[in-house]
């Protein structure tokens, strides 16, 4: 049978080179940055959009909001856009997002690692060591935050970084009316704690309720345990030191201190608290199940809205020392930190937009919905805060702001106080996750 | 008369096909490469850093004394979640498509009802399992009750990664069924009939003629349950979470190493190291795929 010949053969391969081109293309142009930032210059009035990166929570994403349209209503050339990720996968969003250069104020935590953690610099000390995030040094906004808190997130003397606020995480929330309704009062002392919990215990109330699912919730009381064998943050500063230099050992007696007293937390908890989400235990709280619940003040916001007006919440730092004295500070944490991309195409409305954000009065309006403490003096810090400003009248640092892990570690060393190797956490003693930690820790060295 | 059905010449098919190559060569085999390549470098995926070239430094990390009892872990898990959930799938499968293939009335309803979840999306499926297993006040935990027991399941070390193997055997049980009902339905009536009048009882059909006909399918099963469950890791991570001892899967240390944060902790990723571990899991993957396709192969030509 005769075919018509269509077109010669030529064509055809020619054709088809083409065709692969042009669709390699088109593919690859759909993967490049579409970035319409308006203007480059970091005069003039701040217009076009502007990308804002946040990891989230609940409370604080509401807060950036209502920052966000305020922002918006001054600067009506300005749009916006704002993302926000789940901390596990905020890490993945910034990169790909910095390497795309299209974010201009972003959550960024450069943290200036000691000489002795030499080369153990996560991602965001890189970024500000390679000049990704503009120096906001001398900006004048900088001066609305208290001093104190700007030195503590100094990289290399220099600010790359706005702080939102404070939150504490070495608490318990507790009820008081089961407190009130069993003669309790807020323990200041290790064995008080314990006997708070006997107490409650022997009573038919669950003592205390962690979301251990999530893993870092059950952390919290190992935080506040380290709080109990180092107080100050000179103490903190000096384990840190000693376990890199190897002069301490997570065998020695005060870090197997930290896992006994974690372990006894943990036996005060619900049943099978490690299969219960973090996102839980505010409602199972408020319903009445467990007395307290250890958690940080960032989610007092999440937990006042859950109990309602069912009962008087309290809130007191967990004491892991028999000295009194050595739990009368929560420790925390600078929350969420801003930074401007030095990639920004629109360092005009960046700039305006950390000016705005650290302006007294929005700033005020953040506050107070995100929950955080204020980084800014003279700003009210609503009832919850000030009930607990005993606590807090000095910052001190919790251990994971002082601590450096080791990549060259084993995972049993990470914290380096190892509370998820921990029964029910994981099949552990406090002696055993010990002994794990330190062999895992002293493989790196 | 051509040969290249259903295109009347040769040249419309090459064009086709090399656009295909050109495809997978671009986004299959570039990147691939590309893996093997970072993997000898510290790369971080971060703008404005400088890439070092550190040779075989990953690979010598992932073997080394502080990791290899994790990665080692990791490893095991991988193998136990790949071959309990190759076989269990493909035995419950056979069961149900040998069950569905039968004249049942609405049957057409229960072949839906057990291909669904393969259409759910991962997270949804990690948000319903999740909900049932929740240790406080779940259904799974009633059921429990009743028995006067209860577990913190997926918060149990030592069920974790049985649970999340239950869920991917849930989730991905519908393809296998769809695979074998092909295979089933491609066996012609008459050799069926032929072996009964031979007075061949039903297990002997089962065994000597439906299982031998079914080889192609089971081939096709048993490859694409092992290469799948090797690379899964995306329901041991909304299950249980990115750092779980008891369910860590190379697979997912690769992504928490690459993208992912540790929650609670600053530790230092490298992008470079994360592709050293995928290229230590493309040799286990590779290796036991084509172990395992040479052997039904060679098993299929003998039945």
């Amino acid at each position: 049978m005769a075919t018509k010949k269509l077109r010669p053969r030529a064509t055809v391969r020619r054709g088809t080179a083409v065709l692969a081109a042009v669709s390699a293309l088109a593919i690859l142009a759909g993967c490049s940055a579409t970035s319409d930032s308006g203007s480059s210059s970091d005069s003039g009035t701040p217009s076009g959009t502007l990308q804002v990166l946040v990891s989230s929570a609940d409370a604080s994403d509401a807060a950036f909001r209502a920052i966000n349209k305020s922002f918006e209503a001054k600067y009506p050339k300005v749009k916006v856009v704002f993302s926000t990720i789940s901390n596990d996968k905020y890490p993945a969003a910034e990169s790909s997002r910095l390497t795309a250069g299209n974010v201009d104020v972003l959550v960024a935590k450069p943290v200036q690692v000691p000489s002795y953690a030499k080369d153990s610099e996560a991602d965001d000390a890189r970024l500000a060591e390679s000049g990704s995030f503009i120096d906001l040094t001398k900006q004048s906004f900088m001066k609305n935050y208290t001093p104190s808190v700007l030195s503590s997130i100094a990289f290399k003397g220099k600010q790359y970084t706005i702080p939102t606020g404070i939150s504490y995480e070495t608490g318990v929330y507790y009820n008081k009316d089961i407190f009130k309704k069993y003669g309790i009062d807020v323990p200041t002392t290790w064995s008080e704690f314990e006997k708070v919990a006997d107490t409650l215990k022997s009573d038919g109330v669950t003592p205390l309720g962690i979301g251990g699912k999530d893993s870092w919730p059950a952390g919290l009381p190992m935080l506040a345990a380290v709080q109990g064998q180092y107080p100050t943050t000179a103490d903190k500063e000096g384990v840190a030191k000693n376990l890199w230099n190897q002069k301490t050992k997570l065998t020695d007696a005060k870090p197997q201190a930290i896992l006994d007293t974690t372990e006894k937390v943990f036996g005060y908890a619900q049943q099978n608290f490690a299969g219960v989400p973090y996102s839980a235990t505010p409602g199972a709280f408020a319903a009445g199940q467990y007395a307290m619940t250890p958690d940080g003040t960032w989610n007092y916001p999440t937990i006042a809205s859950a109990v309602a007006s069912k009962f008087d919440i309290g809130y007191f730092p967990l004491p892991t020392s028999d000295t009194a004295a050595n739990n009368q500070y929560l420790t925390g944490k600078v929350e969420l930190r801003l930074a401007a991309a030095s990639s920004t195409k629109n360092k005009t409305a960046a700039l305006a937009y950390l000016k705005f954000f650290s302006d007294p009065t929005n700033y005020k309006t953040f506050v107070k919905l995100s929950g955080f403490a204020p980084a800014e003096p003279n700003i009210p810090s609503g009832d919850f805060l000030d009930s607990i400003s005993q606590y807090t009248k000095k910052f001190v640092p919790a251990w994971d702001q002082i601590w450096v892990a080791n990549t060259k570690a084993g995972n049993a060393a990470l914290f380096p106080f190892n509370y998820v190797s921990l029964t029910p956490m994981g099949t552990d003693s406090a002696k055993a996750a010990a002994q794990q930690a330190q062999q895992d820790w002293a493989a790196a060295f | 008369m051509t040969n290249f059905y259903p295109f009347p010449r040769r040249g419309p098919m090459r064009t086709i096909f090399i656009v295909g190559l050109a495809v997978l060569g671009v986004f299959g085999l570039v990147p691939a490469v590309g893996v093997l390549v970072i993997s000898f470098t510290d790369i971080r995926g971060l703008p404005n850093l400088p890439i070092h070239w550190i040779g075989i430094d990953n690979y010598l990390a992932f073997f080394s004394r502080a990791h290899v009892g994790d990665n080692l872990n990791a490893i095991k898990n991988t193998l136990v979640f790949a071959i309990v959930s190759t076989v269990v799938q493909i035995l419950a499968a056979l069961g149900i498509a040998l069950l569905f293939n039968q004249k049942l009335r609405g049957r057409n309803v229960y072949r839906a009802i057990v291909f669904m979840p393969t259409v759910l999306g991962v997270t949804v499926i990690g948000l319903i399992w999740s909900l049932i297993f929740n240790p406080a006040g779940g259904p799974a935990s009633s059921v429990l009750k009743w028995f006067g027991t209860n577990s913190a399941f997926f918060g149990d070390p030592k069920l974790a990664l049985a649970l999340v193997i239950f869920v991917q055997i849930w989730s991905i049980l519908g393809v296998s069924v769809v695979i074998f009902l092909a295979g089933l339905q491609a066996i012609p009536e008459d050799v069926q009939e032929a072996a009964s009048i031979d007075g061949a009882t039903a297990w002997q059909r089962l065994r000597l003629v439906t299982i031998p006909m079914l080889a192609p399918s089971i081939t096709a099963n048993v490859l694409l349950g092992i290469v799948n469950a090797l690379q899964s890791y995306q329901l041991a991570y909304v299950l249980t979470g990115p750092n779980n001892h008891a369910t860590q899967l190379l697979s997912l240390e690769i992504y928490v190493q690459g993208f992912g944060g540790t929650p609670g902790a600053v530790v230092s990723q490298s992008q470079g190291y994360a592709s050293a571990i995928s290229i230590v899991q493309f040799v286990i993957v590779g290796v036991i795929s084509v172990a395992s396709l040479l052997y039904l192969r060679k098993r299929e030509a003998r039945l």
